[in-house]
């Protein structure tokens, strides 16, 4: 052994000597919250690694590439716009009817992104989870952020048509979309940490998520305006609707962006900023209880995918 | 100065749980019998060890015997059933070569990839990019997505990043098998550097003449039971004659 390689090796063994043991695993409920979170920011650089992993590779061998992602919504757009708007006449009693659908079809398919591609997400990287150790909740977040930077683009095509329609909100109003958008990350992240976590024992998951989905698409006002609502008198079950986080989260979009519907006050509910407030917090709560669940849970993700 | 410990291993137990039902459906049909759907099967009983900072430990045993589990356990990857697992130190684990690595992108992203996931920042990287290049020796390639590649190569770009993260602690679980004789050269002597920094390598083989070679201490394993906990040719001899039985 040379000398220089014994004085490296010393120095390496005083360095460790000086170090704190840290046990492994994560196994208490409650206490486990905080070390997860430090542990996600140390790997920030790897979460922004992995989304742009996952969008890249989602588009790498076509030659149309990102925009995919635009083709699919605005296809969803002409569907609505003619089937809905036109042919059932909604575009009549809603004002710029393209415009308010896509508002809300934007934020509805980043809702379906985060949930969708974070169920996957564990199971999908199963190669990576069985051989490397990591703070597991990358994966779902990592599908989080892919899902947002698709909403980015999807906006640069929506404030692109208000312009050329000559409906740019300049308001202060525009200031809703940061509790709309806050509150759709904290609720699809919670969603999708948890079924996440559960896809990989139950795999049926996956499915079942997509079927839910399509049935909740019409509980919140993405084709139909919140003013067909109110002109129902439904009770109870307008309180239920308007529990939903999503919807809420729509009806925040649409107040920020829809300059043409401005003018009807029936198009959103009484105090939607309280409810808003209400559903982040217990979103919040709900983000911290699937992330605790996603912690019990990931201990034998390795050996169960 | 003694070496001090850098792994400890107290009373670890993993049982694993086969479930032979995987769906809803299967569950609830099943739910009155759901115990006898379930076998349990220890794949670690009570294992306890210490290792010290720059040595280098042998895990052998023969198939099933636990030792993956046992290494998989070390590298956090897996919890254990019972007891304890603390270490301190940058730990990597070589447990597969090229995990991670995403067939669409090129040799180069997957570098980076590959480095973060092992944890490297992007800026150490980026530092050590041209060395890993050089050690793989696949300079012509590292800009065509990895699907082209051939396993050899596949193996090497892994190993390559592996080797550059700059462990205190490294775990290798057979994959010196693979490669050809050149490459497997040039791991032993990428292992005998790292013995000579003083890294810590704790080591899966099936191979007791790779183990003989590197290894000063083994432990082995049988049906996920600790039956010898020493200096190598004794260990080797233990594990040949069938653990005295």
């Amino acid at each position: 052994m040379t000398r220089a390689a014994s004085a490296a090796s010393r120095d390496r063994s005083q360095r460790i000597a000086a170090m704190p043991m840290e046990v492994t695993g994560r196994p208490r409920f409650l206490a486990g919250t905080l070390p997860s979170i430090a542990d996600i920011w140390r790997r920030r650089e790897l979460l922004g690694l992995l989304v742009r992993r996952e969008l890249r590779a989602r588009y790498k061998n076509s030659s149309l590439g990102i925009l995919w992602s635009l083709i699919k919504p605005l296809a969803q757009l002409l569907i609505y716009y003619f089937a809905i708007g036109q042919i059932l006449g909604a575009a009549r009693l809603i004002p710029s009817f393209a415009i308010f659908v896509f508002i809300g079809l934007t934020t509805w398919t980043l809702f379906t992104e985060m949930v969708t591609n974070s169920t996957v997400s564990i199971v999908n990287n199963g190669g990576l989870i069985k051989k490397v150790g990591l703070p597991r909740e990358i994966f779902p977040l990592a599908a989080v952020g892919g899902a947002l930077v698709n909403l980015g683009i999807q906006f640069v095509v929506l404030l692109g048509a208000m312009l050329v329609v000559g409906e740019f909100p300049v308001t202060w109003r525009v200031l809703w979309l940061v509790p709309s958008l806050v509150l759709l990350v904290v609720f699809g992240a919670a969603i999708g940490i948890l079924l996440s976590a559960v896809n990989v024992y139950l795999r049926d998951f996956e499915h079942l998520i997509e079927v839910v989905l399509i049935v909740l698409f019409w509980a919140s006002p993405i084709v139909y305006s919140f003013s067909f609502v109110e002109s129902l008198d439904l009770g109870w079950v307008r309180e239920l609707y308007l529990a939903n986080p999503v919807t809420l989260a729509v009806l925040g979009m649409q107040k920020a962006l829809w300059v043409a519907g401005a003018g009807n006050l029936a198009n959103w509910p009484q105090g939607l900023g309280v409810r808003m407030l209400v559903a982040l917090l217990l979103s919040t709560l709900f983000l911290w209880l699937a992330h605790r669940i996603f912690g019990r849970l990931q201990g034998n993700f390795a050996q169960e995918l | 100065m003694a070496a001090p410990d850098i792994v400890r291993v107290d009373q670890v137990s993993k049982r694993f749980v086969l479930h032979k039902d995987r769906s809803i459906k299967e569950r609830i049909l099943n739910f009155s019998s759901n115990r006898t759907h379930r076998e349990d099967f220890w794949a670690l009983r009570d294992i306890s060890l210490t290792i010290e900072s720059g040595t280098t430990v042998g895990l052998i045993g023969h198939n099933g015997s636990g030792k993956s589990t046992l290494l998989k356990i070390i590298g956090g990857i897996i919890d254990p059933t019972s007891g304890v697992v603390s270490r301190r130190g940058r730990l990597a684990a070589l447990l597969e070569l090229g995990a991670g690595f995403h067939p669409d992108l090129t040799g180069r992203e997957n570098v980076y990839l590959n480095a973060a996931i092992l944890g490297l920042s992007q800026r150490e990287t980026r530092g050590y990019f041209d060395e890993i290049v050089d050690f793989s020796g696949i300079e012509g390639f590292i800009d065509s997505p990895v699907k082209f590649y051939s396993s050899g190569m596949y193996v090497r770009l892994g190993f390559a990043v592996a080797v550059h993260v700059d462990p205190d602690l490294l775990l290798i679980d057979e994959v010196l098998a693979v490669g050809d004789e050149p490459f497997q050269a040039k791991c032993m002597d990428k292992i005998a550097e790292f013995q000579n920094d003083g890294r810590t390598i704790v080591f899966v083989s099936h191979s007791a003449e790779q183990v003989a070679r590197i290894c000063k201490r083994v432990v082995v394993l049988n049906h996920g039971s600790l039956v010898y906990d020493g200096a190598t040719s004794e260990g080797v001899k233990v594990l040949r004659e069938g653990f005295g039985m």
